[in-house]
C-alpha cells in the first residue's frame, strides 16, 4: 500500500518536469528573459513596454508595471530622475507638470514634497491615487517577474541607480542605456559598467555607427544594442545584420517614423502588423518596444514568436 | 520510515502544484482581457435608444468618456470608432467652438496638450486647427486630425449614442449640426441649469433633442432643482454628482428612475461617486455593485471595456 503510494507520488512528481526539459522552468521568470537575451533566436521575440502600460495606468506608475507583469511582458522601459534630495523616483520629463496634480522640476523637489502628489492619468486627469514611485519601490515589484530598462540615466544617476539596485538585489535584471561612446563610459564610471547590464544606443546621427559598435564589442561585449534609424539606406540599419551575424539582441522602439523608418506601431494599426512589425522581425529585431501591448503580443503569440 | 518519505514527496508535489498553478493562473487569465476583447456582441442604436428612455427596463448605459482614450487620443475619430466596436452605448465627447464658428472636439480650453499647437481653440479657425496633429496619451504626436462635431456625429450615425460636453453655451449650434447630419434622437445636450433657466433660454428645443441636467448633490438646492424638472419636464436623465455615497438624496434614485428619468453617474474618480470609481474597479469589478444596488442605469467611465465585461455578466448589458 504504502510502496504504491510512494510509487504514485515519485510518478507524479516527475511527470510535472519531464526529463531533460528545460532548466529554465525551475529558475525565475526574469532569469529565462535574461537567457534569451543573451542568447537571441529567429524564432522568439521580446516585448518591451514603453514607459509601462500607460493605456492602463499612469505612465511610470507601479500599476503600469504590474500590469504588464500580468500581461507577459518581458521588459519595461521606465525613465528614472534625480530628487533635490538624491533619490531616484520614475518621472519622463524634467517636470512633474503634464503627469502629476503638482508643478515644478524633479530636481528642485524632495522625494517627500514628490510623494505628496498623484498622477494623472492618460487623459490628463487628476484623481488617481497613484503616487510617483521611487527605483526602490519599482525594483521591489518588478524582482524576479520582468526585467527593467532605465532610461535618462546615462548622464549622472548610474552610480546612484547602481546603489539602489545592489541594495534590492537586482543588478542582474536591469539593463541600462545610453548614447555616449564606450570610451566615455568606461572613464564616467569604470568598474561599475563591467557590473552592470548595459545597452548601447544607436541614434540616427551616431558617427561612424560601426565603429561606435566594435569598441563596445571590445570593451564591455554587450549583450544587446537599441537601434534606431530613419531610412533602409542608413548606417545604422546596416548594422543590424552585423549584430545578428554577431548573436547580439537587436532592440527596435517603432514609437514614431523616425525611429524605424516609419514601421511603427500605428502603421501596425492601420496597415498590418506584418507591415510594420513584421518587417521590422525581418529585418533583424530580436526585441520591440511598443505602445500597443496588447496588439504586439497577439500578434506575436499568432504567428509563433513567443515561448509561453 | 517509507511513509515519512511518502508523505515528503506528496508535500513537495503539492507545493510545486501549487506555485506552478498560480503562474499558469495568473498568465492565462490576464492574457483573456485584450482591450477590445469584449467588442463582438454589438446592441443596435434603437435598442440602446429605447433603454435609454425606459430607465426602468433593468438594462445599465455605458457612456465612455471623451471616446476610447486608452487606445486612440481622446476626442478623436478613432477614438469613437473604437467605442463603437467595442459595444459601447454612448460615447461622451467634448465641443467647443473656432474663432470662425465652428464646432471642433477638444476637451481643453486650449490646444496645448492634445495637439501639436498652442493657444486657445476660440483664436484659431478651423482650416488652421486642421492642420495640426493630435497627440497620444504620453503627448506623441499621432496622424490623427482634430474632429469637427459633424464629422463625429457622422461617424456615430446609427451606431452610438452620442452625449456632447461644454455644449450648453453652444447649445443652438450643437441643435443645428445634429439636425443637418440627421442624428437629433441620438444626441444628448446636456447643462448645470434649473428647469426654468433651460426652459427661458432654449425652451423651444426641449421637444427635439434629448437634453440632461447636471445637479451636484451636495448642492442645497440639489433637491429643489430636481423637484422642478420632475414636475415640468421629466428629462431623459439627470446626470448627479455624488461626492459621498452618504448623501440622503442617493435613496430617491428608484423612485425618479421609475418616473421615467435615468440615473447618470460617473465612475471617472472618486469626487463622482463617492469613492465607488473605475481605479478601484480595476483592481475589483464588484465596486460598480454599488451602481448597480443604488438604481443608478447610466455609468460614464474611462475603463469601458471592463465595465462591459462586468455589467455583461451580471446580465446588465447586452
Amino acid at each position: 500500500m504504502s510502496k504504491n503510494l510512494f510509487f504514485i507520488a515519485f510518478l507524479l512528481l516527475f511527470s510535472r518536469y519531464g526529463f531533460g526539459q528545460d532548466t529554465a522552468q525551475l529558475t525565475t521568470r526574469t532569469d529565462s528573459i535574461l537567457y534569451r537575451l543573451k542568447h537571441p533566436v529567429k524564432n522568439e521575440i521580446l516585448v518591451v513596454s514603453h514607459r509601462g502600460d500607460w493605456r492602463y495606468a499612469p505612465e511610470n506608475s507601479l500599476m503600469s508595471i504590474q500590469r504588464c507583469i500580468d500581461l507577459g511582458v518581458d521588459i519595461v522601459e521606465i525613465d528614472v530622475r534625480l530628487t533635490k534630495d538624491g533619490h531616484l523616483v520614475a518621472m519622463h520629463d524634467k517636470t512633474v507638470n503634464r503627469t502629476t496634480d503638482g508643478k515644478g522640476k524633479v530636481s528642485d523637489m524632495t522625494l517627500e514634497e514628490i510623494k505628496k502628489l498623484r498622477l494623472k492619468n492618460a487623459c490628463g486627469v487628476k484623481g488617481s491615487r497613484q503616487q510617483v514611485p521611487t527605483l526602490e519601490e519599482i525594483m521591489f515589484l518588478a524582482k524576479d517577474k520582468i526585467m527593467v530598462n532605465l532610461d535618462k540615466v546615462e548622464g549622472e544617476t548610474v552610480k546612484e541607480a547602481y546603489k539602489v539596485l545592489k541594495e534590492t538585489g537586482t543588478v542582474g535584471q536591469v539593463i541600462f542605456k545610453g548614447r555616449e561612446t564606450a570610451d566615455m563610459m568606461l572613464e564616467k564610471f569604470g568598474d561599475i559598467m563591467k557590473e552592470i547590464i548595459y545597452m548601447p544606443i544607436l541614434i540616427d546621427n551616431t558617427e561612424n555607427a560601426s565603429g561606435f559598435v566594435d569598441r563596445y564589442n571590445e570593451l564591455l561585449s554587450p549583450i544587446a544594442y537599441e537601434v534606431t534609424f530613419s531610412g533602409t539606406d542608413t548606417e545604422n540599419f546596416k548594422q543590424i545584420a552585423r549584430l545578428n551575424r554577431m548573436g547580439i539582441t537587436v532592440l527596435n522602439i517603432p514609437l514614431w517614423d523616425a525611429l524605424t523608418a516609419g514601421h511603427t506601431d500605428e502603421k501596425a494599426l492601420l496597415e498590418g502588423a506584418d507591415e510594420a512589425w513584421g518587417w521590422l522581425i525581418k529585418n533583424g529585431a530580436n526585441a520591440i518596444m511598443t505602445d500597443r501591448l496588447n496588439e504586439l503580443l497577439n500578434y506575436l503569440e499568432g504567428k509563433g514568436l513567443r515561448k509561453h | 520510515m517509507k511513509k515519512r518519505l511518502v508523505s515528503v514527496f506528496v508535500l513537495i508535489f503539492i507545493l510545486v502544484n501549487c506555485k506552478n498553478n498560480k503562474e499558469n493562473h495568473n498568465t492565462t487569465q490576464e492574457k483573456t482581457v485584450p482591450v477590445n476583447e469584449e467588442s463582438r456582441s454589438y446592441t443596435q442604436i434603437h435598442e440602446i435608444r429605447d433603454n435609454l428612455l425606459h430607465p426602468d427596463n433593468g438594462q445599465v448605459i455605458v457612456v465612455a468618456h471623451r471616446g476610447d482614450w486608452r487606445n486612440a487620443p481622446e476626442n478623436s475619430l478613432p477614438a469613437i470608432q473604437s467605442c463603437i466596436d467595442m459595444g459601447v452605448d454612448m460615447v461622451e465627447i467634448d465641443v467647443r467652438e473656432t474663432r470662425d464658428g465652428h464646432l471642433v472636439l477638444m476637451h481643453d480650453g486650449t490646444i496645448d496638450r492634445t495637439t501639436t499647437g498652442k493657444g486657445k481653440v476660440s483664436e484659431w479657425s478651423l482650416d488652421r486647427l486642421k492642420t495640426l496633429r493630435l497627440r497620444d496619451g504620453l503627448g506623441v504626436p499621432t496622424p490623427n486630425r482634430i474632429p469637427t462635431l459633424e464629422e463625429a456625429l457622422n461617424l456615430c450615425k446609427g451606431k452610438i449614442m452620442v452625449n456632447l460636453d461644454k455644449s450648453y453655451d453652444i447649445f443652438d449650434k450643437c441643435f443645428e449640426v445634429a439636425q443637418r447630419t440627421g442624428t437629433l434622437d441620438q444626441v444628448i445636450i446636456k447643462g448645470a441649469r434649473t428647469n426654468e433657466e433651460v426652459r427661458e433660454q432654449f425652451g423651444k428645443y426641449l421637444d427635439k433633442v434629448m437634453f440632461m441636467p447636471m445637479v451636484r448633490l451636495s448642492d442645497p438646492k440639489a433637491e429643489e432643482i430636481i423637484n422642478g424638472y420632475m414636475k415640468n419636464d421629466i428629462p431623459v436623465a439627470f446626470e448627479f454628482t455624488v461626492p459621498s455615497d452618504t448623501i440622503a438624496l442617493i435613496k430617491r434614485f428608484g423612485e425618479i428612475r421609475s418616473q421615467g428619468a435615468g440615473i447618470w453617474i460617473n465612475s471617472l474618480w472618486p469626487q463622482h461617486n463617492g469613492g465607488h470609481d473605475d481605479e478601484k474597479a480595476y483592481a475589483d469589478p464588484h465596486v460598480y455593485e454599488w451602481f448597480t444596488d443604488n438604481h443608478i442605469n447610466i455609468i460614464q467611465t474611462d475603463r469601458p471595456a471592463i465595465l462591459l465585461k462586468y455589467l455583461r455578466s451580471r446580465g446588465y448589458h447586452h
